[in-house]
Order: structure tokens, then sequence, then C-alpha cells
């Protein structure tokens, strides 16, 4: 059983990728054996603590160490005085390690501590003495856009820290001429992606040569880089190494930058390996949830459903620092609009600074809380037009060949077909009395120019092994969702090896090649792409080498090397023979993935990704209409994400895809008082449990990419986008009324059925 | 800190004279460390006396340690107590299931525990013994000094058992709740009933709603509705607005508003009397 | 603080430990016995992420004194495997895609592991209520639940074999 390729699942259809195949990995981690970031030690460990602002806003007047620096056991404390620091962030630099004269959030940190085991570090936390003057702090967006609102950057005036004031087409006139005009406003809470391990690092001093960082990240590459530049440390002497990963959701892209910067200062300052670690409390009160935003939709129709135009007014609450809420506000802001084909746009955004937790993102971006707002207006001009939701969809589709109205170049959509298949599966013609029903539609970037506009693609390193196996070298990040299955399953398939002939390798910074890692749902189709070039590449070496060897032509073909008399030769003969002629060279095929040339201008047109999953979601729901309590019975997810690499791994995304987005719509999002997180546990933020999933259908409709590997596209994060609007349409369908504000809790629609009982 | 098992009630009860209030008793333990620790705890869950279940002398007598899953489990709960099975088997998750306990779960006086809200309805009396060796029974919505707080002090006092009268024939007992989740949920609300029944007249009714007030709340005015009756539509409808009128509760942030918690008493108290009702009416002439 | 001696079976085998009596069972396993597959996701009781068996009962460590082990059975993950064999369950797991971080899974087999040794043939209902108490955030419980099935189908096939 160990490590052998999984019986293939035929019993829906043959599949063009290689069936249930999973890295060795999984062994490990069923067992029990698999080392995660809070499992590390290092001989000489110390464990870091930090110091936190118990103030959303307030002058540090004063900070005495003295008494916590006396305490026996403790081997650094640390405030800003003592650290020099350059400024930093992920979109802008507006985070410094400790704060200097300012805390801007109830969490806030002002000063660290080492100490050789936790409870000395507690100790000595406690010890620290600081005085504080509280200054008025804002809570609420709009009130934080107030011209004698509290000012938190001086950078940023007006609080403001992004926006966008965008217009294509001519939406002004298309609202005048439109037959039907629909408005409603939407609101979102922050939610967490409630991975179940909590952050942890190591960071380890290399003694006056850079600092090794052992802790889990979906880009580690990119945390590099943002290290390095914060603690005035050359790049290449910042090494970062990951153990297992308990779940990223996209919240371990840049993970928690503060507390590897802090942990890494502790090390260089102690000379030891420091660990620290959040709990579960500070992964929901300095975590870095996704922004919550609230949205006004306007969207313009013709008598017979041509979408028009649509206007958004967005007011995003970036918290206390950026760090990718601008790219989430702007994926918040224009994504939906390429689902349909909607000819005119106007946009005005704003994300604004609050004394509240930083936020960043999670799974989708953003697209998936913009998909509720957008697919509910779409149900309610259907209603207003008399007409079908499905209908009105079908009509709107966006198509392949399309260049969408913010300029994407769709090369592959089956969008049509998803809606009809997940309208067919949930049975969209017989739908029974008393049940709700909703469908939603999502588009999904494969990568994205907007995290680095000159770096698109993605390279990778292919070795064959002097035991004929093959090694991929790769800075794509695997933490169950697959990738490196995906991998050895593309590589095998280019060199005709079994997918367990292949090991992936990704961990280390210093030794696998640059990558933006797991973000914008890049990796299966850029990362792959690279995989299958590299081994194209190595195919190539291995042939132009046992020619060498053997004196006469070779073929390689489903695994077996021949000559041109049918003599069969070992790969591990060719890889022996080039290593010994080479004194110890490995054959390698490197390959470098670098999709078409493309571009956006300054309002942010073009064609930002290289290519687009798309996917339709229903639901059937039913509401106890005396308490508003939803059961969703059934979710249907159809997706075209091209062709899937393997089906196992792919139904694990959706189904936990789906899953999460039933969360967010139904039970998930921070409440605050005072800035204070209130539910900053596990058993108040709720996040659903094995007795809370429905039913959950996947379809694949497998379109053909040009770009990604063997036609495959992303899969990561479309997942979660259409379901919440899926759900949020069969909820005011069972219900006979939109709810607008997530989460869609019993007491919001048991309050809106009831209020709707009044005015009738 | 020390930890002792203790192998018997008056092992226990010795330990605690000893101590001089610097011991306490805990059972399951599942919240210990939510709180600051004392001295020394003695644990409870090893007793003969703490973990028997029987029907005695007419009355069901449920050891303190006795965890949720187990009385959720037992056939002599399920078919006498319907209502304490019921409430057992939707605390926390399995896990705190397999080793919180019922004595506990009165004992930490909670204002939204699942089985103290059962025993409740149920008539449950919690024997207590003293230092002294003396002991009295109280009942269990008694227990309550305020939010979060027993009278029983764990430092002198140990619940031994709950003892009730068990359902008979044309009895029925139903319990429910409302939680945000399926599972690893606090209730927004929970209640439980006891009906007894002759013919298809309720003779006696006990209706408990909370998290009302610190105490698992007899809803009285809505019971005086159903007394001497024979229910009807009508009175299903009344009862729903009774109860919710009845009830004086909070809202917060973090569950819901004090409007809807209201609300759902009042939809949960008539469907849990419904149930009851049925339960009695089904067992009324033999059938159980 | 003051350390007591407490003498349990850990894995089948007699331990003998002397450890902090107001610690967790969490602490005891992974901080002193080094047992590293129980994992620590809230330390509240509220995750699932550290269960282990007492006495063939699924239990949060993290809520478990450990001076209350004393004499009692005591199963971590470690059990189930062997350097070259694993668990049918665990199996299973692989088998149908339910382990993906793999954060929550052996805390996931443990209650599974004791739900099939109570109830050999269970309902799909039956095995959700026995998954209720582990949050698991990847797999949306759908491949968790059909691990255990085919776990308990194996199971039906080996002793009809029998």
């Amino acid at each position: 059983m160990w490590g052998k390729k999984q019986e293939q699942n035929r019993s829906e259809r043959e599949f063009s990728g290689c069936g249930s195949y999973q890295s060795s990995e999984v062994w490990a981690k069923v067992t029990g054996k698999a080392v995660y970031g809070i499992d590390l030690e290092f001989p000489g460990m110390l464990y870091g603590k930090i110091l936190r602002s118990p103030h959303p806003h307030a002058r540090v007047k004063s900070i005495d160490l003295s008494a916590a620096r006396a305490i026996p056991g403790v081997r650094a404390v640390l405030s800003a005085q003592d650290v020099h620091c350059n400024p930093y962030g992920i979109v802008v630099d507006d985070e410094i390690p400790l704060a200097v004269d300012r805390v801007r959030y109830i969490g806030d940190e002002v000063a660290v501590v080492a100490a050789v085991d936790q409870k000395t570090a507690e100790r000595a936390i406690s010890a620290i003495k600081v005085q504080y003057e509280p200054l008025p702090a804002v809570f609420n967006p709009a009130e934080a856009l107030d011209k004698q609102a509290p000012q938190l950057h001086e950078d940023f005036p007006g609080n403001v820290a992004w926006k966008r004031d965008l217009i294509r087409g001519d939406p002004d006139t298309a609202f005048r001429e439109a037959d039907l005009v629909v408005e409603d406003s939407f609101s979102m809470p922050s939610v967490h992606p409630a991975y179940l391990e909590p952050i942890a690092c190591v960071a380890v001093s290399e003694y006056g040569n850079g600092v090794t960082l052992h802790t889990a990240l979906q880009s580690p590459d990119l945390v590099r880089g943002i290290i390095s530049r914060a603690l005035n440390l050359s790049s290449s002497l910042v090494r970062v190494i990951g153990p297992v990963m308990g779940g990223g959701f996209g919240g371990r892209v840049f993970g928690n930058l503060k507390l590897y910067i802090l942990s890494s200062l502790l090390s260089i300052h102690t000379g030891f390996p420091v660990k620290m670690q959040l709990t579960r409390e500070e992964e929901f009160t300095v975590g870095r949830p996704m922004i919550a935003a609230e949205i006004n939709l306007k969207m313009a129709l013709r008598r017979d459903g041509t979408i028009l135009a649509r206007e958004s007014k967005i007011i995003t609450d970036n918290g206390a620092y950026s760090a990718q809420a601008p790219w989430v506000s702007k994926t918040f802001s224009e994504r939906n609009d390429s689902v349909y084909r909607i000819p005119n746009i106007k946009t005005r955004a704003r994300l604004v600074y609050t004394n509240k937790v930083p936020t960043a993102q999670y799974r989708a971006y953003g697209n998936q809380s913009a998909n509720f707002a957008c697919e509910s207006l779409m149900d309610q001009a259907a209603k207003k037009l008399n007409m079908d939701p499905l209908e009105l969809r079908l009509k709107n589709c966006t198509q392949a060949g399309d260049t969408t109205v913010h300029g994407l170049e769709i090369k592959s959509c089956a969008l049509t077909k998803c809606l009809q298949r997940a309208a067919s599966e949930i049975g969209w013609d017989q739908r029974k009395s008393g049940r709700g029903y909703g469908i939603s539609s999502g588009i999904h970037a494969n990568g994205s120019l907007v995290a680095d506009k000159n770096f698109r693609g993605a390279s990778v390193r292919a070795a064959l092994e002097l035991d004929g196996r093959v090694s991929v070298f790769t800075g794509e990040q695997d933490y169950g969702q697959g990738v490196h299955a995906a991998f050895a399953c593309i590589a095998a398939r280019v060199l005709g090896l079994e997918p367990d002939q292949i090991s992936v390798y990704s961990r280390d910074s210093l030794v696998t090649p640059f990558s933006q890692g797991a973000l914008a749902m890049r990796q299966t189709t850029i990362g792959g792409r690279a995989v299958q070039l590299a081994a194209q590449e190595l195919q190539k070496a291995i042939i132009q080498k046992a020619s060498e060897i053997s004196g006469e032509p070779v073929s390689l073909e489903n695994g077996l090397l021949k000559n041109a008399s049918g003599h069969l030769i070992e790969l591990s003969e060719v890889a022996t023979g080039y290593h010994r002629q080479t004194s110890g060279l490995t054959l390698v095929g490197e390959g470098k993935y670098v999709p078409p040339p493309s571009d956006y201008d300054e309002t942010s047109y073009g064609n930002i990704s290289v290519t687009y999953s798309f996917a339709s979601h229903a639901a059937e729901v039913e509401i106890d209409k005396r308490t508003g309590a939803i059961t969703v019975h059934r979710i249907v997810a159809v997706h075209d994400s091209g062709q899937i690499v393997n089906l196992l791994t792919s139904r694990g995304q959706v189904c936990g895809g789906v899953t999460q987005g039933l969360g967010m719509c139904c039970y998930e999002g921070y409440l605050f008082e005072g800035g204070r997180v209130v539910n900053s546990s596990l058993a108040d933020y709720r996040i659903p449990t094995a007795l809370d999933v429905p039913a959950i259908d996947h379809v694949f409709i497998e379109t053909e990419d040009p770009e990604g590997p063997f036609g495959a596209k992303g899969m990561g994060e479309i997942v979660m986008v259409p379901v919440l609007g899926a759900i949020g349409n069969a909820v005011a369908d069972a219900a006979g009324i939109s709810i607008t504000d997530l989460p869609l809790t019993a007491e919001k629609v048991y309050q809106a059925m009831s209020g709707r009982e009044c005015a009738k | 800190m020390s930890y002792i098992i203790a192998s018997d009630l008056n092992q226990a009860l010795q330990i605690l004279r000893d101590s001089k209030g610097q011991a306490r008793v805990i059972a399951g333990a599942t919240d210990l460390f939510l709180q600051t620790l004392p001295a020394e705890l003695v644990d409870l869950a090893e007793l003969y006396e703490t973990t028997q279940l029987e029907e005695s002398g007419g009355l069901l007598s449920i050891g303190s340690a006795v965890t949720h899953a187990s009385a959720a489990r037992s056939l002599l709960i399920r078919s006498k107590a319907a209502a304490l099975a019921e409430a057992c088997a939707m605390i926390g998750s399995p896990q705190v299931r397999n080793i919180g306990t019922i004595g506990g779960n009165v004992a930490n006086a909670a204002p939204a525990a699942d089985a103290a809200v059962a025993l409740v309805a149920l008539g449950a009396k919690a024997v207590i013994t003293d230092i002294e060796g003396q002991t009295r029974e109280e009942a269990v919505e008694e227990l309550y000094a305020g939010y979060n707080r027993s009278v029983i002090d764990s430092s002198s006092e140990i619940i031994g058992r709950l003892v009730f009268k068990p359902c008979a024939a044309g009895e029925g007992s139903a319990f429910m709740r409302f939680a945000p989740r399926r599972a690893l949920a606090l209730p927004l609300v929970n209640v439980a009933a006891r009906i007894r029944v002759s013919g298809r007249r309720i003779e006696a009714v006990r209706m408990v709603a909370a998290p009302v007030k610190p105490a698992p709340t007899r809803l009285f005015e809505t019971e005086a509705l159903l007394q001497e009756i024979i229910p009807g539509h009508e009175i299903w409808a009344k009862v729903e607005e009774a109860a919710a009128s009845e009830v004086e509760v909070r809202g917060s942030i973090l569950r819901c508003s004090g409007q809807y918690r209201r609300h759902l008493v009042g939809t949960l108290a008539e469907r849990v009397l419904k149930e009851a009702y049925q339960r009695a009416c089904a067992s009324d002439g033999g059938e159980t | 603080m003051k350390k007591q001696a407490i003498n349990f079976e850990l894995n089948g085998e007699p331990v003998e430990v002397f450890t902090e009596a107001s610690g967790s069972l969490l602490h005891l396993l992974r901080g002193q016995l080094g047992l590293l597959g129980t994992k620590e996701g809230c330390g509240a009781g509220e995750c699932g992420a550290c269960t282990v068996l007492l006495d063939n009962q699924p239990v949060n460590a993290c809520l478990v004194p450990a001076a209350k082990i004393e004499g009692k059975q005591v199963q971590t993950i470690e059990s189930l495997s062997t350097s070259n064999t694993v668990h049918p369950l665990q199996e299973s797991f692989v088998k149908k895609g339910a382990v993906q971080c793999g954060f929550c899974t052996p805390g996931m087999v443990l209650s599974a592991y004791a739900l099939l040794k109570a109830n050999p043939d269970p309902t799909p209902g039956e095995v959700k209520e026995a998954i209720s108490g582990n949050l698991c955030r990847c797999s949306g419980y759908k491949q968790v639940e059909e691990a255990v099935l085919d776990a308990a189908e194996k199971k039906d096939q080996a002793s009809s074999e029998d």
C-alpha cells in the first residue's frame, strides 16, 4: 500500500488525468508522523512571546523593560528602541515590527520576549510596564472617512488606504436607457481562513550570516523578500524552510509577517533558535482575516434580460494595517463583472483604515463575497423581469473568445454548460414546493499580474536521479490540496512513468526555484505547465545522452528507452553514465513557462491572468419559518477547470471549498465591540461541523485550455466562489425576501421574514 | 497543586475536611483549565457512589459522575427520562460528552446547561453530602447563586447523585435546543418539559427554559395554561405566546438579540410541550 | 510546581511518568512524551485535533488533567501503525482522499476508530455524529465519511471471510 498508485475511480467517467494518485506525505499525515510548525523543536530553542496593546488607539508614552529583563531564564526583551528595522508591507509599507510611539489596534505589537520556556516568557511579558495615553479611535469605515475622524497613518490622509474610481464604456447612458434598474446594498463581515493549525515558526540565527526561518507558507519566496527588506538582511541570507502546513486557504500566502520578523530579531539577538506561535485567540485577534465590505450595487437591463451596465459603490474595512487588503479590495470590486457580459461599468471603491485587526485575504480573494451580492441582484432582476433566474444567466453568460469588460481574454469557457448542468442536477425544472433553490456562477483568475506586473510565469527543474527516478524541484507549495501529486502526474505523463516514480520537492527556498507560490490559483496552471516543460526538457536530455552512450538513435516511449535495434536501456544506466562522464552532474531539464505577453493599463484594463476557471453552483435549502433556521440540503458544484489532472484531489477541493463557502454564507463573521474581537475562539467563530454539511455533488466539464498543462486549469479558489450566491439565492427563494447581510443567521432570516409578513 | 482520585465518598469528604477549604472536588474536569486552580483537587469520577445509574425505591438515581455519553446511551434514561437523554446527547461534542458529567453540568451553574434544564423539568433533586457528614436534598433549580455560580461549595460539599421519579405510563418528557451549529455549540435557547396525562387530559406539567435567568427557569404561567385540559390548536398557539411573554431575556452581540431569544423560547416551548404531550399520550395505557 | 507520579497504559504499554498534576494530558503527551501526532488546534476542547482514546473513548486531551489518567488506558494515533503497516482505517482515509492538510487527521482517525469498535456497521448519520467534535477545514467531511464507511465495509468483508 505504501506510496502505491491508488485504484482509479472509474465509476463516473474516464478522466483524462491520473485518477487518484497522492504523494507519499499523505502516509505521514494519516499516521501522525508529519511534522508541522507547532511540532518543531531545536536544541537550545527559546520561546518568544509578544506584549500587545490593550488599546485600540493610543500613544505609547513609556515602556519599562527592566523588571522583565531581571527575571531568570529571560534571554531577551526588546521594544522598538532595541531594533533597527525598515517599514514593511505587502502592497504598501505601513507596518513596523514594534510600535514606536503609537498603537493602532487591540493586539498591536509593543514589545517582545525570548525565554527558556513559555511560562517564563509569559511572566516576563506581564512584568513589562507600558504607559499609554488613549487616543480617539474609529471602528467604522464610514466614520473613518469623515474629515474630523482620527487619522491612523500620516501617509494616508483621510484614512484611505486604497481607492478606485472607474468607468468602462458609457454606464450613465446605459442606465438612462435601461428598461429596468435594480439596486440593493449588501454587507459582508471579516472572515478568517480558520486553518486548524495556528501559525508557528522557529527562527534560527546563522551567526551573523542571516537567518533561517522554519515555517509553513504558501509563498515562502515572497515572504523571504519582505523579511530581508524589513531586517536589512541580504536576501540570499534569509532562508525559508517549510514544515508540513496545517491548512492555509490564502491565510498563509504571507502568514503572519510580524511573527516571522520578531522571531528572527530575537534569534539574531540571542544567538539561539526562537519559536513563536499564535494562540487560537491570537489567530482571530491579530491574525489576518479577510476585509469586511459594504457594497451598493445597481444593474441596468433591457426588458429581454440583456445586462447593460453595473454600478458598484464599495467601502472595504482595512483595519489598522494593510496586508493584501488593497489587492483583495480590487478583486472584490471587479472580478464578478466578467462572469456575465456587462458592457458598461462604473465603480467607486474605498479601502479605509480603522482601529481594528489588520486584514488580508481568504481563499478566492473577495471574489466570493462579491459573488453573494452580484448574484443576488441577478435574481432580483429576474424576478422583476418575470424571467427564470437560470434563463437570465444563460442569456448573459461569458463565452470562450470573449474579451470581458475589464480586458480579460477568455480562451476556454464552459460557463453555459456549467449553468445548464447545475440546473439539471439540482432539478431546476422539478423544484419542490417548501424548498428554496438558487443558482450562481463565478470566474476566477489563474495567476495574476497584480502581484508583480513583470513576473507571471514559473520555472521548474526536473532531474534524473541515479536510480532512474525523477525529482522535480519547484517553488510551488503543496499543503494537502494535491499540487505535488498533480505535478507528479504531469511529469509522469510526459515521461511515460508512473506518478510514484516522481518525487516533488518544494520546501526549501535555498534550493528550490523561485516561485510566487500558492496564490491566485496559479499553481496547477502555471507551475504545472512549467513542470510539463521541464519534463519535456529532461526527456530530450535523456534521449540525447542515451544516444551518445549507445552510439545510435534512441526513443523514449511509455518510460521505456529503446535503441534502434529495440534493445531496452534503463533510465538508471543513462543517469549513472552521465554522472560518471561529468564527475557527478545530474541530468536535468529546466522548464520555464512564460505566459503569452499581457499587460494592464493604469485603469487595470488588460488580460491580468493566463486563463480563467469557471463554475456554477446550485443549492437546495429549507427554512424553518418559525425560527428562521436554514437547512441546506444539497449543493451541486459544476466546474470548468479544464482537464482534470487528479479526480480524487479535485473532488477534495470542491467539497472543501463548498463547505467553506457554506460557512461564510451562513455561519461565519467577525463580531466587534469597541474594536475588540468578540468571537475569538473556535467555539464562537463557528465553522461548519460534520453535521452541518449538506450533500455536495460535483461535476467537471472538461474544456481544453490552451495554456494549462494538458489543458488543465486551476481549481483551488473558484470552488468557494459561486456557492455564496447559490445559497444566498436559495435562501431568498425559500424566505420570499433577499437577506443582504452576511452571514445568513437564523435570526436575520426570521427578522426578514417577519418584516415581510408585517408589510403584507 | 496535588490531584487525588478519590476511591470512595468518605475518603473524598475526609480530604476536603483535612484541607480546610484548600481542596475542591471535580469530576469530568472539562472546565478545569478555564479556572484558577486550587491547591488540591479531588476527582470524584471513579467513586462507586457517583457512577451508579439505577432505579430503586421508585426513584431514578443518577450518580453525579455519570458522563453525558453514558446517560445519553442508557436505556433506562432513554425510556424513563427521555428529556435527559436528549439533552445529554447534544452537549458539546462526543469528546466532551465522554468525560463531562451530569453533576458537573449542574455544579458549574452555567445558565444554558442542557442536562440541568432537563433535570429541572424532570423534577430532579441533588443529593448533597457535606464535610460534617450531613446529607440533604435540594431541587436542582435551587442550586444557583447567580450566573455561573452555584450554591454548592465544592470545597466542602459533594453532589453524590441526582434523583427523580422516572416517567411512568402516561408520562412523557422531551428536550429541545436551538443552536447556531449542529455540534460544538452552546444553545441560544434550550427547553424541556415533562407531562403526565390521563386519557388525553393533562394532569401535570413542568416546563423549563434557559438561558433566561441564572437557573433553568420554570414557566409557571405556560404550565398553568395546560393544566387539566385536553390541548387543541388554540391552546398550543396560546402556549407559544405565553412562554415568550413570561420570560425576561437578554441579548448579546455574540449570540442573538433578546427579542429573538424571547421568540425562540415561545416556539421551542410549544414544540417541546407538544412532543412531551404526544409521548405521554403514547405511553398511556402501557405503551412506551 | 508540584509533580506527581502517574501510572497508566500508553498504547498498550505500562508507563510511569512524573508530571505536573495541573498539566493537561495533551501537554504530557506532546511536551513530555514526545508523541507529536496528537495535535493542538485550540487548547480549549473546541476543535478535536487533540483527540485521543481514554479507556477506548475519544476525549479532548487538552481538557483532561494529566493526573486523571492514573490506571487508565490512553491510545494515541501512534498506536495504529508500525514502521511498515497501517491500520485499514488509515488506508481508507488515504484511499478516499480524506486527508488534505492532515492536521485534524489523527484526531479524526481516532474518533472513527472508536466508532467502528463500538459500532462496526455505522450509518452515514452515525459517522457524522461520531466525527462532529472534530473540526476539519479542508475536506468538507464528505471524504472522511466515505473513508469510515469504506473501512466498515472492509471489516465486514474480513469477518465474512473468516
